[in-house]
């Protein structure tokens, strides 16, 4: 999608993006696709002797996530920076308890624009960026910056 | 706990040819798709990248950290590295510069080092002291072009 810069103002929210609840499989997915095999995301006997009671997401994964709620409303190509501090850990959904999980493995991710400057000749904008679950646990907290026509 | 003799290590250089089909599984995977099909089009259609201004594919924009995991030995040898110990650590920040795209079939050469160490809170207090390291890794394409820089930290409880 092409935004332009001048229709943009301070304190304009990014499009809201609902996650869907993160399922162990998709953590495997995860770890597969991204080489990241820490047995803490995808193998209970491993969180059990670290003294955790379930796998946990990859703190990356909920950040690819934050990604694709960025790209899914300006281009890969205008992203300048995306910077994020990790917070709450994320446990993925029971399929056999799903009803009463899924509000925890549910992440949304929001935004907003909190400046517009110029920069290296380019128009640029910072937002700030959030990703919770539904319970409202947050997961992490950053800004990223992108250039805009 | 880490190491702090490792301040300032610079890792051994890898070179890693950025695959087209490492890219749509990579966005399959943080877009929660069951397949490559149902990717978004630049991700899985050299066409449609073109289309939309990039040489070939674009990597999704968490890809980058990938370079770390398939070169190298991967997290293990990465952690073991340092000396530090993976049934304490946690990822706790991770920060990305752009400066140019990264795209299907470059060669990237990441250079990683370890640019800061140290402690936070009181020794003792269980919880309240952690390590802390921090890695940076810039990565250079096929024509020498410094394309991306990330800051990766990570704590050890």
């Amino acid at each position: 999608m092409m935004i332009n810069f001048d229709a943009i103002a301070v304190g304009d929210a990014i499009p809201v993006y609902t996650a869907a609840p993160i399922t162990r499989t998709q953590l495997v997915r995860y770890a597969g696709a991204s080489g990241d095999f820490n047995p803490l995301h995808h193998d209970e006997t491993f969180a059990r002797m670290i003294g955790m009671d379930n796998v946990i997401a990859h703190g990356m994964f909920i950040m690819g996530i934050a990604g694709e709620a960025i790209t899914s409303w300006i281009d890969n190509k205008y992203l300048r920076k995306f910077s994020v501090h990790f917070l709450g850990m994320t446990q993925p959904v029971d399929l056999d308890d799903f009803e009463n999980t899924k509000g925890r493995a549910t992440i949304t991710v929001r935004g907003k624009v909190i400046e517009k400057y110029e920069e290296n000749g380019e128009k640029r904008i910072r937002c700030d960026i959030i990703a919770q679950d539904a319970q409202g646990s947050r997961k992490l907290t950053g800004f990223f910056v992108v250039a805009l026509p | 706990m880490a190491d702090k003799s490792k301040l300032g290590m610079e890792f051994p250089l890898y070179s890693i040819k950025v695959a087209e089909n490492k890219i749509a599984e990579f966005a399959a995977a943080v877009a929660q798709k069951e397949d490559t099909d149902h990717i978004k089009e630049i991700y899985r259609d050299v066409e449609a990248a073109k289309n939309a201004g990039y040489e070939n594919i674009p990597i999704p924009p968490t890809f980058p950290t990938s370079f770390a995991f398939w070169t190298g030995g991967g997290l293990l040898a990465t952690i073991n590295a340092v000396g530090a110990d993976l049934n304490k650590l946690l990822h706790s920040e991770e920060e990305y510069e752009y400066y140019a795209p990264i795209c299907a079939g470059d060669v990237i050469t990441r250079k990683m080092k370890v640019v800061d160490m140290y402690d936070r809170g009181k020794p003792g207090r269980k919880g309240w002291h952690v390590q802390v390291t921090i890695l940076e890794t810039e990565l250079i394409n096929q024509r020498g072009e410094l394309v991306l820089k990330a800051r990766t930290t990570f704590m050890e409880k």
